[in-house]
Formats: C-alpha cells, structure tokens, sequence
C-alpha cells in the first residue's frame, strides 16, 4: 500500500514461520486513523499470525511495526498494549464468575488509601466507559449470567479501558467478532464500532461475513498464503472479485442449487413439544410448543435470534438436553421418538454436529482417523476389536468424499484448519450413516471457500435422501440452502416459510416479533 | 526409553562382574515392582479417562487381609478365597465408579473417601492386626498350593512377575486393539464430545473404575502370598507409586493422552531404580529423594520430547 503517509499504524514486511510452515510471508498493512478495515482469508491465509505480531504476542518475526511515524519494537502484549494497540480475541478472556466492572479492570483494579479495591469508583468508571460505547449495562451483573453479545461488549469495554491509563486506545484488533452473535446483537456491535471510529480509532475487523464487510468497512484487505493479496473497497467489489482474491480461483457460486423435488415421505413429525424444567434454568429457552415436520431429503432451515431455542430444539431431538418432562409428539418415520440420550438417537438413525466443534465436537489431541470412527466404531470391530484395514478404508472413504485436507489420517485433529475440523465433524456423523441430520451453526468461524463446500455436501446428502434441520445465525446461507426456514422465537414456532416466500426481510421480522411477517 | 538402558549399564558393579544383571537380580526387579505395575496398569486406564484413583492402596490392604483370613481363619480353598477377594476388588471399584459416573462426584474425593473405607474395613475385618499365613493342611494353616507366590519358573522367573508380564501384555493388546479403549481415549479427550458422539460414557467409566478394582485386588492377592500375611496397614502410599509409574510412562494427567507400554516402562524403571539404589546400599532416605528427582525429570523429559515432535 503506498499510503503509508498519514498512517496510523503500518506493518512492512512481517514474515513468520512456524516449523516449516510459513505463516506470514512479507505481509504489509497500513491503517489510518478512523478507519474500519476489514481483514479477510480463508482459515490459515495468516490473518490471526499478523494480528499477533501487531498486537504484541508473536514477536520473533522478520518485518517492522511502525505506529504514528514511530518504529516499534515489541516485546510483549504489555508493550503493544502502551503503544495504544488492543486485540479481541475470538475466545473471550472474561471471567464468568467476575462482575463486568470487576472483568474491565481486572489486575489494574483503582484502590483505596486503604490498599483496598475501590469497587464505588471501579462501578463508575465501568459505567461510564459502557456508556459511551452506547451500552446500557449494569456493571454490578457478573459476567457469566450476559448473553455472548454483551460479553463481546464487555470485552471491547476493558480493552479500550486498557490504556487509559497511558494512551487512549487507537487500534483496535476484533477477530471475528460477529461469529458469536445473533443479528440483533451485530446491530448493538455495528453502532459501538461507528461510534468508535467517529473518535479516531482504526478498527481492524477480521470477518467471514461478507454482508457485515460490505456494511461497515471502508476497506478490505485480502489474505492468501501468508500474502496480501489486494485490498479492495467493499462496497464496489464484487463478492466474486473478493472471493478470487481469497481464493485465487473463480468460485463460481456460493451455495448449490436447491434440489427442487417434492418431498414426499415425512421423516420427523413434531407436535407441540415443549420441555418443563422442574426449575427455571437461566440463559435457556426450552421447547415451548414446538410444530414442525422434516422430509426425506428435505432440508429445513431454523432461524431465530440469539435465545430464540434453537440449539435447546436440536439437543432436545438428539437426546442432549438436561432432563426435563417432554410434552407434545415426536414421530421419526412414524414411529414415537424419544431418545434417552445420543447413543438411542443415533441408534434410530439421527446424527447431531453440534454448535461448538471445538468443546463438544472432537478430541482436538487424538488423529483425524480416530474422531472419524468414534461414532460408527462398532459396525469397524470384530468381537470388540477395531479391525485395522476396515476402519483405514472408511476413514479414507469419508476423507475423500469430504476432501479433508490432512497430511495424514493420523495428525491430530486439532491442527487443521475450522473448516477441515468442522468436516472431520460430518464425517463422523456420515459414517453412522444417518437419515436425518441436525446440525447447529456448522459454518461458524469457517472461510467462504469451506461453507461453499459445506453447502454442496448439505444438498448432496439430501439428494440422497437424508432429511436436514439446520439451524443458523446467518439468513443468507439459510435462504441460499434451505427448502424451508422455520422461525423461532422463545421457544416457539412464529413462522415456516416455504423458501419461494422467505426473504431476509420476512424471517428477521418474524424472529424480532414484528407485527407483520409471521406468515404461518 | 533409552534412559533406563543407560542406568542399567551405568551403575551396578560388585564382586567383579555385574549382579545388576544377573538373572536373579532381573527377576526379582520385576517381581518388586508386580504389585506396583499390576495396579499401574489399572491406573492408567483411570488416569487415561481423566480421572485418579486414590483408593487403591488401601483397597491393596483390604484384598491382603481378606485373602488371609479366608484362608487361615475361614479355612477356605485358594480358588473360592482367589475369586472373593478378586470379587470384593472389583465391586469396590464399581461402587467407586458409579459415584463418579452416575452422581458425577469428582474422582479425586470418591477414591479418596474410598482409601478411608476401605482402610476401615480393612482394620475392622483384621481386628487391626496382621494376619500371618502359614501354610500347612492344619486348622489355621493356608493351603500350601498358596506358596506358589512366593515360587518361581526354573528359579528364575518369579510368580508374580510372571503374572505381571502376562496381565501388562493383554492390558497392552486391549489398549491398542479394542473399542472399549478407543472410547476411554475418547473420554479423555473430551467427555462431552464423546457423549455427543454416542460412546457409553457412563458405562465405559464404571468399567474402567472396576479394572483398577479388579487389578488392585490382584495385586492384594500377590502381596499377601509374597509376604506370608495380610495386614491392614498393607499398600500405605502405594497409589502415589502408581501415578508415578503412569506419569512417567508418558500418560497425561488431563486424560485422552497415553500408552500402556509406557506405564510398563514406567513401573520398571521406578523398580530398576530402587534396585540399583539398594545394591549400592544407598540410605533410604536419600533414595527417596533420588527416586522423587527421578519421577521429575522423566515428567520434564516427556513435556520436552512432546513439544519437540
């Protein structure tokens, strides 16, 4: 970029290798004051890699770091964080059981005389800080008891707090901030990041959302390889200028053709359930008259915002909710379903890849061929022995079919990329070979280029006759993919859509309870 | 493992040629380290799902004692005594399992409210004495057929390394070869994924809770018949021994990480420690402190070589 002049910060020729695997390869970036910039790349393009070196946790790298005019030199975190240099990282580093004001200024607490922590000042200065981000939080809450929205809000707060006390912040890093969030709550972030960068603060975004970019960045830069690989203005480009950029081939389409066959046979009939917990459980919105029906083949989207239900739906179809009394009928081709727990649902042929593939998906530590064969182990053993070749050749069955990119069957899961893990995932369900799938956020925090592909295993299992409820955060790849959208809203069906009827404007309506909209 | 072959070679030299390795000396390191190992193999299916099993030095103490009364009180046969004692080893782990499993009590506080049971039971069962077997076809007397413990094949290979070569040897097989053990990995690695993926997690956690039981039991059977009695205060600290075995063999704390071969590797080298120490007539109190530097250095040892690779 040859606008280093008036440069806030500017990064020349950062190059960093892990083992042999080169992370950044004379990557550059140069963000002005007041700028939103948006950085985007597939999974391992060296996104994260270059934010660390800037935010001070990587700092053996070739390159140098200049910020207001001046080279710097980090040796740490501490030192990126004195420079005016502040990361949210995609795991949030709060501690539940804390208070938010207590989060904020947790390990630079103010004191007394006494030496003890002013809790009078820190509640204030809390407050102030959440109301100039435009956040009307109670500081005294703990942590814990917020929705993952206002935790992100919590956690912008205690950066940008960071360095008060030296400079005020001027860079703030967001990895993938939204990837949590309902569309409600990305409205709440859009509305602080506008205000933040009204007062000088560059904004570096990293983002798979195209949508997102398009609304609120000025400009994007793309990553590949280690490589910048252009920086384009968002709201010119073209999703397909973007995606070669990225990908540094043609993407034809994003999502698949929607199979347009009828779907005859009903697989899952659900009627009026609803789950009673013997006590309130907070942060959970159980079933709470339920109706909907999935066809062989048919995949049905769920939208809905953030605690509208529709993970507590899914686990409660797949057996993995906590216990609770189950009112209403369920019937899996015809026949009464109530699983006991995974092990029954899987036995009657319904697989679940669940929200958070990371916590409740795989074992990171253990090789790809194992989390493969997990689930369908016993239909690979003989006597309660693994067969050895039986299970390669499923493995390498499902590896290719999936094409998960791995060295090997036998590195561990945890060093792929999201969207390779996420398939290792699908994979896993595959193998038992289901007939109805639920699946919750499976594109959450994968490249454009993963989802695409996702997307085309999704319409090719319903090809083949496997019925799909698939719930997500993100309307477009719900309304490019699904044959249906169901909408809930605490707990509730408020609207199924068949897909010719559905636009973003109608599901959005129906999940926020508009008056109009609900059209079931 | 190159580490104990060069502490084999290293230390031991008397009477001019080395007793280290003669066959006697080898055979009774292993026998020293058989009850230790047999109840390390358990552990490590414990520790390999995440969990601790604390308890297994008094249920060591319950099995000795149970198994010399029956014999010499009771005067029972070493069959019927075998199978009750082995009985008793492998219930107490089940129980211990479904407070875990079932009532998700953490395994740290079951097994170490079950040391204190099973220490208690083992006092009031023996009266808090000693019960020492003698072997004859008398009232009072054990069946001399017991003796066999205390024997050895061509005076070479005593019993009960014998019995821990060929129960490390299947546990080595199971851990690599069968489902079960893929789903005690699996447990380990992250229980709630494992549950998700449709593993017995429940079942699987009672059934390796009862092993530990089971070997435990075993290794009380061994102690006894080696020592000529059961006292209660038998297996005192030897769940410490245990984990030290398995941490050294490479097995993570954390759980899901970790091979058999390993804590076989890791009994022996604690067990050819303790022997060279003792032919070099090390003072026991520095030994201890020795074998402690030891079991740090094999942990770092591993840390390193796994961030290396």
């Amino acid at each position: 970029m040859p606008d280093s002049a008036g440069a806030l910060v500017s990064m020349r020729g950062i190059t960093k290798r892990f083992g042999g695997v080169l992370a950044c390869d004379d990557a550059e970036l140069s963000v002005r004051a007041g700028e939103v910039r948006a950085l985007l790349g597939e999974n391992g393009a060296g996104k994260s890699t270059l934010m660390n070196v800037l935010a001070g946790v990587i700092t053996d790298h070739e390159g140098g770091i200049t910020v207001a005019g001046r080279p710097c030199r980090f040796r740490g975190p501490a030192d990126a964080q004195a420079a005016g240099i502040a990361m949210i990282h995609q795991e949030l580093d709060l501690v539940p059981g804390l208070s938010v004001a207590e989060n904020i200024f947790l390990g630079r607490e103010p004191r007394t005389r006494l030496r003890t922590v002013d809790t009078r000042k820190m509640a204030a200065a809390a407050r102030a800080q959440l109301a100039e981000l435009g956040v009307d939080l109670d500081p005294s809450r703990a942590v814990g008891s917020l929705r993952v929205g206002e935790q992100q809000l919590v956690e912008i707060a205690k950066a940008l707090l960071s360095n008060a006390l030296s400079t005020a912040a001027r860079v703030l890093v967001m990895d993938e901030p939204t990837a949590a969030l309902a569309d409600a709550e990305v409205r709440l972030l859009f509305a602080t990041i506008t205000r933040l960068r009204e007062r000088g603060v560059a904004i570096i975004y990293i983002s798979h959302r195209m949508e997102e970019i398009e609304e609120i960045a000025d400009r994007a830069t793309v990553m590949r390889n280690g490589r910048v690989a252009g920086t384009v203005d968002p709201r010119t480009a073209t999703r397909r200028e973007v995606i070669e950029l990225m990908v540094g081939r043609a993407e034809d389409e994003q999502f698949g053709h929607a199979a347009t066959t009828d779907h005859g046979q009903v697989l899952l009939e659900v009627r009026d359930l609803a789950v009673h917990a013997g006590r309130p459980r907070p942060g959970r919105t159980d079933p709470a008259g339920i109706d909907l029906t999935v066809g062989a083949g048919e995949i049905v989207g769920l939208a809905g915002l953030m605690g509208a239900g529709r993970t507590e739906l899914l686990e409660t179809l797949y057996g993995a909710a906590p216990v609770g009394r189950l009112t209403g009928s369920v019937r899996l081709e015809g026949r009464p379903y109530a699983p006991s727990g995974p092990r029954a649902a899987l036995a009657r042929g319904v697989g679940f890849v669940p929200e958070d593939r990371r916590g409740s998906g795989l074992q990171l530590d253990h090789s790809v061929g194992h989390n493969i064969a997990l689930t369908a182990l016993r239909s690979l053993c003989t006597a309660g022995v693994v067969r050895a070749r039986r299970e390669r050749r499923s493995v390498r069955e499902q590896i290719e079919a999936l094409a998960i990119r791995a060295a090997s069957a036998t590195v561990a899961v945890g060093t792929l990329s999201g969207g390779n893990q996420q398939k290792v995932v699908f994979a896993r369900q595959l193998l038992a070979r289901p007939r109805l799938l639920l699946l919750d956020e499976p594109t959450r925090g994968i490249d454009i280029g993963a989802k695409a592909e996702l997307y085309r295993l999704l319409q090719r299992l319903a090809g083949e006759g496997i019925g799909i409820l698939f719930a997500s955060s993100e309307l477009p790849e719900l309304l490019g993919v699904c044959d249906r959208i169901v909408v809930l809203r605490g707990g509730r069906v408020v609207a199924d859509l068949p897909r010719h009827r559905a636009d973003q404007a109608t599901v959005l309506a129906a999940a926020m309870g508009s008056a109009q909209g609900a059209g079931a | 493992m190159v580490v104990f072959v060069v502490a084999v070679l290293a230390s031991p030299q008397r009477n001019g040629e080395l007793i280290f390795l003669s066959l006697s000396n080898l055979g009774n390191v292993v026998r020293a380290v058989s009850e230790i190992g047999i109840i390390a193999i358990g552990m490590t299916f414990v520790i390999l799902i995440g969990g601790i099993d604390l308890s297994v030095g008094a249920v060591l103490g319950l099995s000795a004692v149970g198994t010399a009364i029956l014999m010499v009180d009771n005067g029972w046969g070493v069959l019927p005594t075998v199978l009750v004692v082995l009985l008793i080893g492998a219930a107490f782990g089940a129980l211990q399992g479904v407070a875990t499993a079932v009532i998700g009590i953490q395994a740290f506080i079951v097994t170490l409210a079950g040391l204190q049971v099973a220490r208690g039971l083992a006092r009031i069962w023996s009266g808090g004495v000693g019960v020492p077997i003698a072997y004859g076809d008398g009232p009072q007397q054990a069946p001399p057929s017991f003796e066999i413990l205390r024997g050895s094949i061509n005076g070479v290979l005593p019993v009960p390394a014998v019995i821990f070569l060929v129960i490390g040897a299947i546990a080595v097989v199971v851990l690599r070869t069968t489902a079960f053990a893929r789903h005690v990995y699996a447990i380990g690695g992250n229980e709630k994924a494992a549950r998700l993926a449709g593993v017995p997690v429940t079942r699987v956690k009672i059934a390796v809770f009862t092993i530990a039981g089971l070997l435990t039991a075993v290794a009380g059977i061994i102690h006894a018949g080696q020592l000529s009695q059961g006292s209660p205060n038998d297996g005192i600290g030897y769940e410490l021994n245990a984990i030290a075995a398995v941490v050294i063999g490479g097995t993570s704390l954390a759980g899901g990480v970790g091979t058999m071969s390993g804590t076989l590797a890791g009994a022996l080298l604690l067990g050819i420690l303790t022997n060279i120490l003792g032919l070099n007539n090390i003072d026991a109190n520095i030994q201890l402190l020795i074998t402690g530097l030891v079991i740090v250095a094999a942990a770092g040892l591993q840390k390193l070589r796994r961030t290396v690779t």
